[in-house]
């Protein structure tokens, strides 16, 4: 066969096949890999929102929120609020980190309507493996200290590690991570209690503007 | 063991002789469970893409065989990620870019190059099975020294790769250990297969 007809077509045919596996192939995985992002999600979620603070499906009441400057954000983010009997119970809020030894440190801060933390979790960090790492819940106890605490029990300037004059602990041979993660986590509780006194100033305001004048 | 697994298992193994495929040898081996699932991803990989290149041997020609090969490869290793990504979801997201970078491995392409579009399918899928099983093994052996040495344990996190059963198998070797820090970090794996080949050199005379 002429070798001009003969290359294109075997070409043709082989790609034609390829495409043929990959197709198969997605659609084969589609809705498993949807389940287990899923999966993955609600169970990073539960220790941030426990079941017994809400009854709501935590994905579809999700919120998209973009804030570079009080959060770190680098593109849009997802909020995930918990709600017992339609009201607002616990959000949790994504902050990033760009002051860690090694890139960006993503979390996400658990925090109740008092503004109590319920958990933090790290979502990715490339700090050093067997120092700045230890921030993850895996690897040490060190996030341990977050849970349940505020500020109106940590006073906002004591939001430090201790080496910085604040209260809470560094981890032995890194500083940089610690202090990069304990400002992140205030970040999110400082945002929390904006957005909390604009609702409350917003629902006044409505109610004001019921009253016929 | 006949000559033809011998050679590829051990005297002409693609890591520790050929040191073919350094990039994801060198970077996923800090414990035996990321190794593991790597090696099984590349031994799954390289016996398909050999079987399928010596399946369409009789219509390769020697302008376009490279493209067909790429083709091939590039496709296997995609649906491969799919099928991890849906079922070994964890495992998939430590992973992460190295099982895509799989094409990239260069022992896939030398095996379809250098072997598979000149032999019988039968002989490809077993020279493509026991090529990445040569390659699978070096990387196991350093995934374990570097987890013993530097974590002080074996099959951490086995659970990601074969479900609850997997937990248990969990063998923290030295309690209270305290880690070595470097076998982790990317020089370990340097120095661990620096030591390998070493001692298959000392030991194992051709």
């Amino acid at each position: 066969m002429n070798k001009f007809i003969k290359i294109p077509l075997v070409l043709a045919l082989v790609t034609f096949f390829t495409s043929g596996l990959l197709m198969f192939s997605e659609y084969s995985t589609r809705d498993k890999i949807a389940e287990q992002k899923k999966l993955k999600l609600l169970k990073s979620l539960k220790q941030l929102i426990p079941d017994n603070l809400h009854d709501n499906d935590l994905i579809e009441d999700s919120q998209t929120i973009n804030e570079p400057l009080r959060l770190g954000h680098r593109k849009p983010q997802t909020l995930y609020i918990g709600k017992l009997n339609g009201k607002e119970t616990v959000m949790a809020i994504p902050v990033s980190s760009h002051k860690g030894y090694s890139g960006d440190i993503d979390l996400i801060v658990g925090v109740k309507k008092n503004g109590e933390i319920t958990h933090v979790n790290i979502l990715e960090q490339h700090e050093t493996p067997g120092l700045g790492d230890l921030i993850e819940a895996n690897k040490s106890d060190w996030i341990e200290q977050f849970p349940n605490n505020s500020l109106n029990k940590t006073e906002e300037k004591n939001w430090q590690v201790k080496r910085d004059g604040g209260s809470f602990d560094q981890i032995t041979g890194a500083t940089i991570t610690p202090r990069a993660v304990v400002t992140a986590i205030k970040k999110a509780l400082l945002y929390h209690e904006d957005i909390s006194k604009n609702t409350e100033n917003k629902t006044t305001l409505e109610n004001n503007s019921e009253t016929p004048k | 063991m006949s000559g033809f697994i011998r050679k590829r298992l051990i005297d002409d193994n693609a890591a520790l002789v050929q040191l073919l495929g350094l990039c994801p040898l060198l970077a996923v081996s800090n414990s035996v469970v990321n190794a593991l699932g790597l090696a099984i991803a590349t031994v799954f990989t390289l016996t398909l893409t050999n079987a399928l290149v010596s399946i369409i041997r009789p219509i390769i020609s020697k302008e376009i065989r490279i493209s067909l090969f790429v083709l091939i490869i590039a496709s296997v290793v995609t649906a491969l990620e799919m099928f991890m990504n849906a079922y070994f979801h964890e495992l998939y997201l430590i992973l992460g870019i190295f099982i895509p970078l799989i094409v990239t491995n260069c022992i896939i392409m030398a095996r379809a190059e250098s072997f598979a579009s000149k032999n019988s399918v039968y002989l490809s899928i077993k020279d493509g099975f026991f090529t990445g099983l040569g390659f699978a093994l070096v990387l196991v052996i350093i995934g374990a020294i570097r987890e013993i040495v530097g974590n002080g344990s074996l099959f951490n996190q086995a659970q990601l790769l074969f479900g609850d059963f997997g937990g248990l198998l969990h063998w923290q070797i030295f309690a209270d250990y305290q880690g070595f820090l470097i076998a982790i970090l990317p020089p370990g794996a340097f120095f661990v297969l620096a030591l390998l080949v070493a001692l298959k050199n000392k030991f194992h005379n051709k």
